[in-house]
């Protein structure tokens, strides 16, 4: 059973690559047109970041639910979660781009606009690098320590760890929710900095823990694909599509709730978010956005038939993840770019994180054993079976 | 009417399984199988399908339909009311609304044609054959009068596969 996957040569080079190759587009694009080049970088690293993140809370839960029938492949979220000290660095770089994205940081605005000077306690420079190295420092801790617990069962095996996860589990989780609404506030909601919506950083979050599921399931099947995972089960497969399919409708349903209390509501400096979203070509983005995140997942994997297949729920999981870059790019682009913008700019940034992704999720999953092989509930989740 | 059963109680439900694929093999009709808790692999052995989720997807489609039409016809054709401006097909305000009465419309017509093709209402006696079954026993049943003679070899496969009791008994018609 301790067996470790190799990473073939070929998939480390496609990663780097990727990385060079979007880098030379990332440096034409900061050379050509700095907003979008920042916009594109908050963007890509902030997707992915928000991948490891919902990892970590995927496997949070796991713990903390004792589940069994995950217990085998919980070293894909694990691996997810290495990613998360690199976004911190990334996200830093932040630092010389901000008057291209938040328009809070502009002098002349601080000085004539009364709403920034009420909220410019809060949202100043120095304090949101504050909170971001603080964010990220939390999370690296935690996702270490639970990464660290699990590695350590392999070795010793027993109770201890599981019960160790579980209790690390439960603080990530206490401190993640505080953590990440305010990341979210700090990153992407005070781009339009005249708006708020209270359930805006749950709805990130759910669409963080939907797509960080959704890319768990995609790499659990290409490595099942490639014959690892040999015990896995048509109960393992309905139960990720069922997840997936759970957390698609969680998703449509923050979504939509943020979207009809303020139609509803009717009130300007909140539909300001949504008038912007709808002028100038981006609304055919805001109904694309509720059609690949919701509604195609949930079409797809209703009938029986279909979510038992794995190449659906590859599909679905693909699909997702370009759902979660519309998600993203209607909530960024329109206050920073102001009109819709797809070119090669936009691939080769999303060309190169996801190249670092990968290269940094496969040197992870390669460090430590696929299978732990001394987790309590490992026969369980080998002989798992729905009833 | 001679009703005679053989009725084999297990312990575990993989125990069950074993034997009931067991009995499938060499032939055995199995008359029904009753457990603490619904069995899907249970209901694949004998052969059963079910369009249960297919007729609730359809009534939730034509719940939700009826809902939303019904809403347009109040709120857009027969008595349109203008809401601080806003369209009188106020469509996203609607959601709310259909999604609570499909959940309701599909509940309680799921729960009517449950009832209607089991044929269970209100008072009906239940014929139980082993009432161990609603504890923490797994039952099967085969009808006396099909077996042919070849009651000594299907006790021995139950025995076999680890049941712990085997008897045969006379249950009252159902109804």
């Amino acid at each position: 059973m301790d067996t470790k996957i190799t990473i073939p040569k070929g998939l480390t080079y496609a990663a780097l690559a990727m990385i060079v190759a979007g880098a030379g587009v990332m440096a034409y694009s900061f050379a050509t047109d700095a907003s979008r080049a920042w916009a594109n970088l908050l963007l890509n690293n902030y997707m992915f970041l928000s991948m490891a993140i919902g990892a970590s809370f995927f496997i949070a839960i796991q713990h903390i639910s004792q589940s069994g029938w995950s217990a085998m492949f919980k070293r894909v979220p694990e691996a997810f979660m290495a990613y998360i000290p690199y976004a911190g660095v990334i996200m830093l770089l932040i630092y010389f781009g901000m008057h291209n994205l938040y328009h809070w940081t502009h002098e002349e605005a601080l000085a004539s606009d009364a709403l920034i000077q009420h909220k410019s306690p809060y949202l100043n420079v120095p304090f949101f690098f504050i909170r971001m190295v603080i964010f990220f420092i939390i999370w690296t801790v935690m996702t270490q320590m639970i990464r660290r617990a699990s590695l350590a069962e392999d070795s010793h095996g027993g109770m201890l760890y599981f019960e160790k996860s579980e209790l690390y589990s439960k603080i990530h989780i206490f401190l993640l929710a505080l953590t990440f609404t305010m990341a979210s506030f700090d990153w992407i909601m005070s781009l339009d900095v005249h708006w708020f919506s209270t359930i805006f950083s749950l709805k990130n979050f759910v669409a963080a823990f939907l797509h960080g599921s959704a890319t768990i399931v995609l790499v659990i099947l290409l490595l099942n694909k490639r014959g690892y995972f040999g015990e896995m089960n048509k109960s393992h497969l309905l139960d990720f599509s069922r997840y997936i399919f759970m957390l698609c409708i969680v998703w449509g349903y923050f979504a939509f709730s943020q979207f009809m209390l303020i139609w509803y509501g009717n009130i300007p400096e909140e539909t300001e978010y949504f008038a912007h979203r709808w002028d100038g070509g981006f609304k055919v983005i805001f109904y694309v956005n509720f059609v690949i995140n919701w509604f195609l997942p949930f079409v797809f994997l209703l009938p029986q038939v279909l979510n038992k297949n794995k190449n659906v729920v590859m599909t679905i999981a693909v699909l997702l993840i370009a759902g979660q870059w519309l998600d993203l790019y209607e909530q960024i682009f329109p206050v920073v770019v102001h009109h819709p913008v797809f070119g090669i700019q936009e691939i080769g940034f999303f060309i190169a994180f996801a190249g670092l992704f990968i290269f940094i999720t496969a040197k992870a999953l390669a460090a430590a054993p696929l299978i732990p092989y001394k987790h309590p509930y490992l026969e369980e989740s080998l002989h798992h079976h729905i009833h | 009417m001679d009703n005679k059963h053989i009725i084999g109680v297990f312990d575990e439900e993989d125990a069950l399984m074993e034997a009931v694929h067991e009995v499938k093999e060499k032939g055995f009709r199995i008359g029904e199988i009753y457990s603490p808790y619904p069995l899907h692999e249970a209901i694949e052995a004998m052969g059963k399908t079910s369009r249960f989720a297919f007729v609730a997807f359809l009534y939730g489609f034509a719940g939700a339909a009826a809902v939303l039409a019904f809403m347009y016809y109040t709120a857009v054709i027969d008595w349109p009311v203008n809401y601080g401006g806003k369209p009188t097909n106020a469509f996203p305000s609607f959601i709310v609304v259909t999604i609570i009465i499909t959940i309701l419309t599909v509940t309680i017509l799921s729960l009517l044609t449950f009832s209607v093709r089991a044929k269970i209402y209100p008072g009906k006696a239940y014929i139980l054959p082993d009432a161990r079954s609603t504890d923490d026993k797994f039952v099967v049943i085969f009808d006396k009068s099909l077996l042919n003679g070849k009651q000594t070899e299907l006790e021995g496969i139950l025995k076999g596969k680890g049941a712990v009791e085997v008897y045969e008994k006379e249950l009252k018609p159902e109804n």
